[in-house]
């Protein structure tokens, strides 16, 4: 028996805004996120811009741990989660802990907290390293404090699958509920700004002076950003039953890896390709169906051209109607949260009829000719959405999502 | 979800050996791959003891191939990789034809190639770094560097859950083939031993320590910690269908699995038990299984103090009168504690311990605690004939999962 899953509540911690309403009314006014780097000095750095989350107070959301004991990315996730769960209406006590699960996507985990540890193995101060690391940097414990903070004791995991992450756990929530393993899940992703990301892609010549420009001619890279976004998910029936505010319905993805490179792409798009393909397949959706597709979009050269040449090859003629944008443009790369930001997003204009803009976008590329909706949002009518995520490891993900029909 | 999943090969590295019928008569000898370390200084610190891989040659495995890009998880991954595709008949044209998928579990990737990354920018700046290094600082770095190994162009994941993350790579990949996403996984997990965990776990009190004398024995009244390892292991799993059309040999089938997470871990510790029992029993829920027809039970057990008792303590509640019984083995008395592999691990010896009837006794343990509930844990090898096994891998961390093979021959 497989059962359908929605979408019931989005929870946002970024650049331009925090909760879902806030996040969305900036998205559609096309508002960025990006300025001076100020988590740390970058004089030494050939870039100096990012996208950072700022004036955050984990406090106001992590109501049960403590928040010192938490890595900044922990931090973005209960925040993001709680928010969720608020914006879904779900009563924590109402919870049968047993069936709620946690499943978080992430780059880099909890880099902040290596740093601190490298500061001290740098200066030879290593006797000064306290007890803490292990109970605060390993990857997996972004889902296990989400899981904490809430008391759910079902499957709590993360797929740290780099800047695709965030659509593997929600792909992997959507088969966790569907087949019956659990009712509730947590699911999304989420990454704090960190001097190795950021050293890293602009080591690699990827990141833009000044601004993202996903699709333009004159664009110079990504922006690395942070952030977190999470989605409550749950069988249809239940939503249906509590009179949930139903977004989305989450209706199939297609994983796979090109096999070819660590950090650049198949140059034919043939990994992101087959991954469309899959999800179309998965989700007994024709190509023309789809009403819009948010990008992975980074802003660098290639990845903008390697995308839309491995949309063209999925959906044919329909690839110039169908509306699609960057949101990258506006929030840097959140990196292991950036598909998970895009993929509430997708369930927004699903719900809303509404597609955010990809803005900088002022001269077109004459080899990224589709329409990317540059620079104001549109209204459109949105049945199906498509959201694409590429990474580090020629891994690619793309997860479809439909509006949720036999509801009001 | 109701295809059957089929263990069809076995790849691993380990400081018992490449293979898994090496690594099982070295746990049956009692033979421990536990010593002073050798890879880096362990002045200043509490415990000196790990089990570590020694002259690992990734050649040996890989050929000539162009090794740098690779760090030492990247090694160890895609080494069990290879083995994982011979041992199990998938040539690379096959591989090449199909889409052969690699789910990967770890704890930590490559911490040692994170920091010294991140160390090169502290001495050089943030310019002289490499980009290549760079690649490797992602925590699936690993899963990638095998796939462009393999060219392995199927689901690649990687999966993070601890100590835990390899039985959950087999498990999340179990459901990819189950449902009729995957026809063909690599499955399995990857833990190098570097001095950044080291150093960290040992801070963390969580290692035996010089003083008292180490004590790393699971379950032993004396336990006073545990000793790290590293390796890695992968199994090839493959749907009945496809498995039988190219006439695959058969090692085991996956029956079920269950996870679970204990958010109360440093709270009750009655409430840990329940849901380390619970997620037992969910697993032998999915695999349509009784406790009494459980033969063995391949325990998580690694000489901590608090984490052996509860796993104990929940195997007694699950299996009730049963547990007087129930043969028990801890192989991380002989392996350490390889986190991320460690699951894969336990598995493939479960397999070897069905293809022989040997289960390896706990090396090492003299006198179990005077409440302890399950007195079939000895220190000697058990001869049993086992059809359905249970492997358990949880966490220091609240981490939980559980799985339930069975061996080929004779199903459910």
């Amino acid at each position: 028996m497989e059962r359908r899953v929605v979408v019931t509540g989005i929870g946002m911690v970024t650049s331009i805004g925090t909760g879902r309403e806030e996040f969305w009314n900036n998205l559609l006014l096309g508002r960025s996120g990006i300025g001076p780097v100020e988590s740390f000095e970058t004089s030494d750095y050939s870039v100096h811009k990012g996208a950072e989350v700022r004036q955050f107070e984990p406090e106001r959301y992590a109501l049960n741990l403590d928040v010192a004991r938490l890595g900044r990315a922990s931090q973005f996730a209960i925040a993001a989660a709680r928010l969720a769960l608020l914006d879904g209406n779900v009563q924590i006590n109402c919870v049968d802990p047993h069936r709620a699960g946690v499943s978080m996507g992430t780059t880099s985990g909890e880099p902040r907290e290596v740093e601190r540890f490298d500061d001290h193995y740098f200066a030879e101060t290593l006797d000064q390293v306290g007890p803490e690391f292990i109970g605060r940097y390993p990857c997996n414990l972004i889902a296990a404090n989400v899981a904490r903070e809430f008391g759910f004791e079902g499957i709590s995991l993360v797929i740290p699958t780099a800047c695709a992450a965030g659509n593997y756990a929600i792909a992997h929530a959507f088969d966790t509920l569907r087949w019956g393993r659990a009712d509730l899940m947590l699911a999304g992703g989420s990454d704090s700004f960190s001097r190795i990301t950021y050293a890293g892609f602009s080591r690699l010549g990827a990141v833009a002076p000044e601004k993202c420009q996903p699709f333009d001619r004159n664009r110079k890279g990504m922006i690395p950003g942070e952030g977190a976004g999470v989605l409550l998910l749950e069988p249809f029936e239940q939503a249906r039953e509590r009179g949930a505010r139903i977004y989305a319905e989450v209706a199939g993805y297609g994983l796979c890896c090109d096999g070819h490179h660590m950090t650049a792409g198949d140059p034919e798009g043939g990994g992101a390709a087959r991954a469309m393909a899959e999800a179309l397949k998965d989700s007994h959706t024709r190509p023309e169906e789809v009403s819009y597709i948010s990008a992975h979009g980074t802003g660098t050269l290639t990845n903008d051209l390697l995308e839309t040449i491995a949309v063209k090859r999925v959906f044919q003629e329909s690839a110039y109607v169908i509306p699609i944008s960057s949101i990258k443009s506006m929030l840097g790369h959140t990196m292991g949260a950036a598909s998970a930001i895009e993929a509430g997003t997708c369930a927004l204009a699903l719900f809303h009829d509404r597609i955010p803009p990809t803005v900088n976008l002022f001269e077109p590329d004459p080899d990224c000719d589709l329409d990317y909706v540059p620079n104001h949002a549109r209204e459109h009518r949105v049945q199906v959405a498509m959201n694409n995520a590429y990474a580090f490891g020629g891994n690619n993900a793309s997860l479809i999502m439909k509006k949720c029909e036999g509801h009001e | 979800m109701n295809r059957r999943v089929l263990i069809t090969g076995i790849g691993l590295i380990s400081s018992l050996g490449d293979s898994s019928a090496q690594l099982h008569s070295a746990l049956c000898a009692a033979r421990s791959g536990i010593g002073p370390i050798q890879s880096f200084s362990a002045e200043g610190l509490n415990c000196h003891l790990a089990a570590e891989i020694k002259s690992f040659q990734a050649e040996k495995y890989l050929g000539r191939i162009n090794l740098r890009p690779l760090d030492r998880t990247s090694r160890l991954a895609a080494g069990a990789a290879r083995l994982a595709l011979d041992d199990s008949g998938w040539s690379s044209e096959m591989v090449k034809r199909e889409q052969v998928g690699l789910v990967l579990g770890t704890m930590f990737g490559s911490l040692h190639t994170i920091s010294e990354f991140d160390r090169r920018i502290l001495e050089a700046g943030p310019v002289y770094v490499s980009p290549m290094d760079f690649a490797n600082t992602v925590i699936n770095a690993a899963a990638g560097q095998a796939a462009i190994t393999h060219k392995l162009r199927g689901v690649n994941s990687t999966i993070s859950t601890g100590p835990t993350s390899g039985l959950q790579a087999i498990a999340y990949a179990t459901d990819l083939v189950r449902s009729g996403r995957a026809k063909a996984v690599l499955a399995g997990g990857a833990e190098e031993l570097c001095f950044q965990s080291f150093y960290n776990f040992d801070r963390a009190g969580l290692l035996c320590a010089r003083n008292p004398p180490h004590r790393a024995t699971p379950f032993d009244a004396t336990r006073n910690g545990f000793v790290l390892g590293e390796g890695a292991a992968l199994v090839m799993l493959e749907a009945e269908a496809s498995a039988r059309q190219r006439g695959a040999r058969v090692l085991a089938e996956i029956r079920g699995h269950a996870s679970g997470y204990d958010s109360s871990c440093e709270n009750e510790e009655s409430d840990s038990i329940k849901v380390i029992a619970r997620t037992m029993e969910l697993a032998l829920s999915d695999a349509g299984a009784t406790t009494s027809e459980i033969d063995c039970i391949s325990t998580s057990a690694n000489g901590s103090v608090v984490q052996d008792r509860r796993e104990a303590q929940a195997v007694a509640k699950v299996f009730d009168a049963r547990a007087q019984n129930i043969p028990v083995t801890a192989i991380k008395a002989m392996l350490g504690e390889t986190l991320g592999a460690s699951g894969a691990l336990q598995l493939a010896s479960m397999i070897e311990t069905m293809r022989d009837g040997v289960l390896p006794g706990v090396a090492g343990l003299e006198k179990l605690g005077p409440d302890f509930p399950l007195p079939r844990t000895t220190s000697g090898n058990q001869r049993i004939d086992v059809r359905v096994g249970l492997v358990n891998s949880i966490g220091f961390d609240g981490q939980c999962c559980s799985l339930v093979i069975t061996s080929h021959e004779k199903p459910i």
